[in-house]
């Protein structure tokens, strides 16, 4: 019998194999971190240069003098001690704000009548100046590790519900749905549904969370601080040391940078390990 | 063997600008060892039908009686699209819905999974198959719960020719052997013909306009004159409902 249809051409040669792939991955990886690299160069350069050329030493010292002094900082065991302080206040602050923030955020994502009751008051302490509750907290609770702990609950409260919230408006009726018809229960969807969906979720909320309880909690030190990271800014601003301001203010940022980089990014690299773009 | 007692059913949806009544009126009683098909056109409320028997939506007016003996029956849906949880692996998704655990429930799952010809996919995740594949996740759900009765919205009509055939014969072999109750939506009428013992009909407004019993000997071979006559019978209802309609 005849037929019209015919064999095509053979196909097209096979995708780029596994290894091609890899390959090219690493090439990715390799050139970001050249870029990198190359920013770190660049902005250290131009410290170098203003700091040689443009301006006196006591005001912006060479970045060798502050590396020495962040070393003498570290070998001193001071910076253990500050940083463990200032990481009290944002870890027992933070944990706080966290789980209020997300029985709020809940709560205003499933309730409309929540949502009208609370909304406003969440939004005025969102866009409230961080120093107006350094400020108030220390008029309240004075000197010590009180104040800056409320501090931080209170700003970085806000972030998580208005996160949260976003969230659970968010979650698929669709699959809610699958699983009540299933017989399943609250409890069950709760922490099967809308916790896994809820996830990126969270994991916003904390990065903005993290990076406004640190400011917070610095500036609350400055004011108030018996120990910490912002308590050793004050100090050294107040003896105009330039040196060790930096100094401190540096070793902050690349703790900041590497609770980001290394602990969250990680985590949230394996919680979302089944979304097509994160699992390559 | 569950029963299904529909009496006097209207669903309204009212949005802020309009109301739109999906169901309209209807009742019909489902005994025992049935396989009925929903037919009608699209928007006719058939999914609106299932989902109120689900109890995922309420009835405006109306009741909904689904009884296994004299228990709640147990209900497995088959929904239009998959609605995988795409958190889970592909097995996860079947244990989520189990409501016991153990050895013997995952063997189960298993079972239902190399059913649907996907055992290999267990560990996966949803995100990585493809649409027909996950709708087969999620007819191997339904099935692994070893419901009472089975809800199922157009569950092969987003498969390929082939793969529908093979799924429609084991759906057909399962429901002979197990004797359960199956409420089965579709718009594919030679389908409908061939599987079922009983077929309603709804029409746009979500009226029942006919409800038919099939009286033909399994199995159907859909060559034979007797199912042909049967599909032209009902493809001539169907378009005069069109007509009514518009
Ligand atoms: N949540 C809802 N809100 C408002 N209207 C709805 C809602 N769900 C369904 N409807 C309306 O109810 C009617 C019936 O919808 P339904 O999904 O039951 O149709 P269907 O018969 O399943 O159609 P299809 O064959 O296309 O799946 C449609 O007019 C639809 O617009
Ligand atoms: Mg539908």
């Amino acid at each position: 019998m005849q037929t019209n249809l015919r064999p095509r051409r053979p196909a097209a040669p096979p995708s780029p194999g596994g290894d091609e792939r890899a390959a090219r991955r690493r090439a990715e990886r390799r050139a970001r971190w050249l870029w990198r690299i190359a920013g770190y160069v660049f902005f250290v350069g131009l410290w170098q240069f203003t700091s040689s050329f443009l301006v006196a030493d006591f005001i912006v010292p060479p970045p060798a003098v502050i590396l020495t002094e962040m070393w003498d900082i570290i070998a001193s065991g001071q910076v253990w001690v500050h940083f463990g302080a200032t990481l009290r206040t944002i870890a027992i602050g933070f944990a706080i704000a966290f789980v209020l923030g997300s029985a709020t955020g809940l709560l205003m994502g499933r309730s409309r009548w929540w949502e009208a009751f609370l909304s406003d008051w969440v939004m005025a302490t969102l866009t409230t100046p961080g120093l107006i509750f350094a400020l108030v907290t220390a008029m309240i609770f004075g000197l010590g590790p009180t104040g800056p702990i409320v501090a931080v609950v209170v700003t970085s409260f806000s972030y998580v519900t208005v996160n949260v919230v976003e969230g659970v408006k968010a979650v698929p009726r669709d699959l809610t749905d699958m699983a009540r018809s299933f017989g399943r229960g609250p409890a069950q969807i709760l922490r099967h549904v809308y916790l896994p969906f809820l996830a990126p979720y969270f994991f916003t909320a904390t990065r903005y969370g993290f990076s406004i309880a640190w400011k917070i909690a610095t500036l609350a030190e400055v004011i108030v601080g018996t120990a910490g990271i912002g308590f050793m800014m004050r100090q050294q601003f107040q003896q105009f040391s330039m040196r060790g301001f930096l100094a401190w203010v540096l070793l902050f940022f690349a703790f900041a940078l590497f609770l980001e980089r290394v602990v969250l990014q990680r985590r949230m690299r394996h919680v979302l390990r089944w979304r097509p773009e994160v699992a390559r | 063997m569950a029963t299904i007692k529909v009496t006097d059913l209207r669903k309204e949806f009212v949005t802020d600008t309009s109301t739109v009544v999906a169901i309209e009126n209807v009742s019909f009683e489902v005994g025992g060892h049935e396989f009925v098909s929903v037919v009608g056109p699209s928007g006719c409320g058939k999914s609106t039908l299932l989902n109120i028997l689900s109890g995922i939506e309420s009835a405006t007016r109306g009741t909904v009686d689904i009884t296994e003996g004299d228990r709640q029956a147990k209900l497995g849906y088959v929904f239009q699209s998959a609605r995988l949880l795409p958190w889970r692996s592909v097995i996860d998704n079947l244990l989520f819905v189990q409501s016991t655990r153990g050895p013997q429930v995952r063997a189960r799952c298993e079972r239902y999974l190399d059913m649907v010809q996907l055992a290999h996919t267990a560990r996966q995740y949803p995100g990585q198959l493809s649409g027909g594949m996950q709708q087969r996740v999620g007819i191997a759900r339904a099935f692994s719960i070893e419901p009472d009765l089975l809800l199922m919205d157009e569950p092969f009509s987003h498969l390929d020719a082939i793969t529908a055939r093979s799924l429609r014969r084991e759906l057909h072999a399962m429901w002979q052997e197990t004797r359960k109750t199956v409420l089965f939506v579709t718009h594919d009428v030679s389908e409908a013909v061939e599987l079922s013992t009983r077929i309603i009909m709804l029409a746009r407004g979500g009226r029942l306009v006919a409800d038919l019993p099939v009286e033909l000997p399994f199995p159907r071979d859909p060559a034979s004159d007797a199912v042909a006559l049967a599909r032209a019978d009902l493809l001539r209802r169907f378009e005069s409902l069109d007509l009514l309609a518009t």
